[in-house]
């Protein structure tokens, strides 16, 4: 589903932000990309998400080299993919239904059917009640979280989340991993960026591990038993 | 499930639910920026404004043109000292004449009174004159198609050089001169409004480029979840042409407003010379033309800012 070959992404002479990387993403996988700030990994989601082309190498994403696009085919291509950006990306000035509806009008999705859509995408998130107030008016989380549903209103082939809990508590930071999962189950492969490895510990997913823009491992980490976490079963090991 | 990509499936550029969208967004932006569109509708309204004041105009003199040509009129005007036997000399000149035959005799007392009539304004002036100042004239009705075919003009030559007449007007001659100068005004109109619209689209371009700038981070959001150039787009544009509508109505209204004084307040005191020219209002297709006009250079304006983000 997401192959890299080689890919090096330099914004100047002095500045690599990827270097050589290669990997590859199969179908239905749910992979987190791991490393420190500054280690390349909001790069690498933007290359899949063709906001940027790579230096060097191929960027392939569901059957399409992401170099060789014609601009008028991006529009297409990224209404395959789900993304939940760190900044979150809501239009502040568009009610949550707005910003869910906003999304469905680009997919065509007749208007009469916005409503029952965003609030059930809404529901996943538990913030159906806040369905007319402004991206403002709500938390970090909350934002997070409508984030989240808008980037699953469509259920995408492909779901990209960079620091998707970077500011949850831990309980809904397990909440928001479920909803990964759920979506996962669905068919939807799940790229998730995050520096929170005791999250990824507890899920028991393959990971990418990235340092100074080289990857520098590759594993699927053993998830802790269950009895370990206090009999918690939020997770399960998919692979 | 997810959509399973299909390779070559081509999907619409603007979906059918998008137009509403468009129009409830660019009626949004409107209000939001209603300072910055005002200025871009007022500029809208007054290049069409002037245009429009050319066009009734020009409308009322072409009226005025098309009653004058129905009943085409030579008339022979007698020079004060014009002795009857030149006047029955003439008069049996165009007796023998089959094409200016149909004639009437005006003496001097029936002008004068004419003018009184017309001009009642002036009918003070001519009662102070110690003499009546207007001469005989025979006035010979010819038919529109023998006006337009300039046969008349050796005839009216030979009728010049009989002794008494001081004058041979044709009417043809200034209906021509004036068809001229409602053609002069059409251009004249056509350019000044032409000059002042492509202004207010450039008006309109410039207010729609600041709100673009105002909702960049937006339009950023718009491309990466998905939205085509013309999802984008369409809302500017529409708001554009919205602006240039509303600009062709208040031309329309304010015209309708200044034609509606001038009949008020200008025509009854300067009799009829004024009249013809305020005759009658701008007809309907020439109302929606204007507005039309405005709708145009709306979205030629939004449509060049937009055109910029390539």
């Amino acid at each position: 589903m997401i192959h890299f070959y080689h890919v090096t992404k330099k914004f100047d002479r002095y500045s690599t932000a990827l270097h050589d990387v290669t990997f590859q993403i199969e179908k239905g996988e749910f992979v987190f990309v791991t490393g420190p700030s500054g280690a390349g990994k909001s790069t690498l989601l933007k290359l899949i998400l063709r906001q940027m082309l790579p230096s060097e190498g191929q960027v392939i994403v569901n059957g399409r080299n992401l170099n060789a696009m014609r601009r008028n085919q991006i529009p297409y291509f990224r209404r395959e993919i789900g993304m939940v950006f760190q900044d979150f990306k809501l239009i502040e000035r568009m009610t949550v239904f707005e910003n869910l509806s906003f999304i469905l009008t680009v997919l065509g999705i007749p208007p009469k059917e916005h409503k029952k859509k965003a609030y059930s995408a809404l529901r996943a998130v538990s913030l159906h009640h806040k369905m007319n107030s402004y991206p403002l008016q709500l938390s970090g989380g909350e934002q997070q979280r409508v984030a989240i549903a808008r980037a699953l209103i469509n259920d995408p082939l492909v779901l990209i989340a960079d620091e998707p809990t970077g500011n949850l508590d831990p309980d809904l930071s397990n909440d928001i991993v479920q909803i990964f999962n759920e979506a996962n189950l669905r068919g939807s492969t799940i790229l998730l960026a995050t520096h929170d490895r005791d999250l990824i510990r507890r899920s028991g997913r393959r990971v990418l591990s990235l340092l100074h823009g080289r990857l520098t491992d590759e594993k699927i980490p053993t998830p802790e038993p269950i009895a370990a976490r206090g009999g918690e079963s939020l997770f399960v090991n998919w692979s | 499930m997810p959509r399973e990509f299909m390779p070559g499936r081509r999907e619409p550029d603007v979906p059918s639910g998008a137009v509403g969208y468009f129009v409830r967004e660019a009626l949004r932006r409107l209000w939001i920026s209603k300072r910055t569109s005002f200025v871009a509708i007022a500029m809208i309204a007054m290049s069409l404004l002037i245009l429009g004041a050319f066009l009734l105009v020009s409308e009322n003199l072409e009226r005025a043109v098309a009653q004058w040509q129905g009943t085409s009129r030579v008339t022979i005007y007698f020079a004060p000292d014009a002795t009857p036997q030149q006047i029955a000399a003439v008069d049996a000149w165009l007796g023998a004449h089959g094409d200016l035959a149909q004639r009437k005799f005006v003496t001097r007392e029936q002008a004068l009174s004419r003018f009184r009539s017309y001009f009642t304004d002036l009918s003070d002036v001519v009662s102070q004159l110690d003499e009546n100042p207007f001469p005989p004239s025979f006035e010979c009705e010819v038919s529109p198609r023998l006006a337009q075919s300039g046969a008349l003009a050796p005839q009216l030559s030979e009728l010049r050089k009989y002794d008494g007449v001081d004058e041979v007007q044709f009417d043809w001659e200034w209906i021509a001169r004036l068809r001229r100068l409602v053609n002069i005004i059409n251009i004249a109109g056509f350019i000044a409004g032409g000059i002042l619209a492509i202004a207010a689209a450039f008006t309109i371009a410039n207010v729609i480029r600041l709100t673009m700038m105002l909702y960049r981070e937006e339009i950023e959001i718009m491309r990466l979840v998905g939205a085509t150039e013309r999802i984008i787009r369409g809302p500017f544009i529409i708001e554009g042409i919205l602006q240039g509508i509303l600009g062709g109505i208040v031309a329309v209204v304010m015209l309708f407003a200044l034609f509606t004084a001038a009949r008020g307040f200008i025509v009854p005191a300067r009799s009829i010379l004024w009249g013809f020219l305020f005759a009658v209002f701008l007809p309907w297709p020439k109302i929606a033309g204007l507005v039309a006009g405005g709708m145009v250079a709306g979205w030629f304006g939004s449509w060049l800012s937009v055109r910029e983000r390539g």
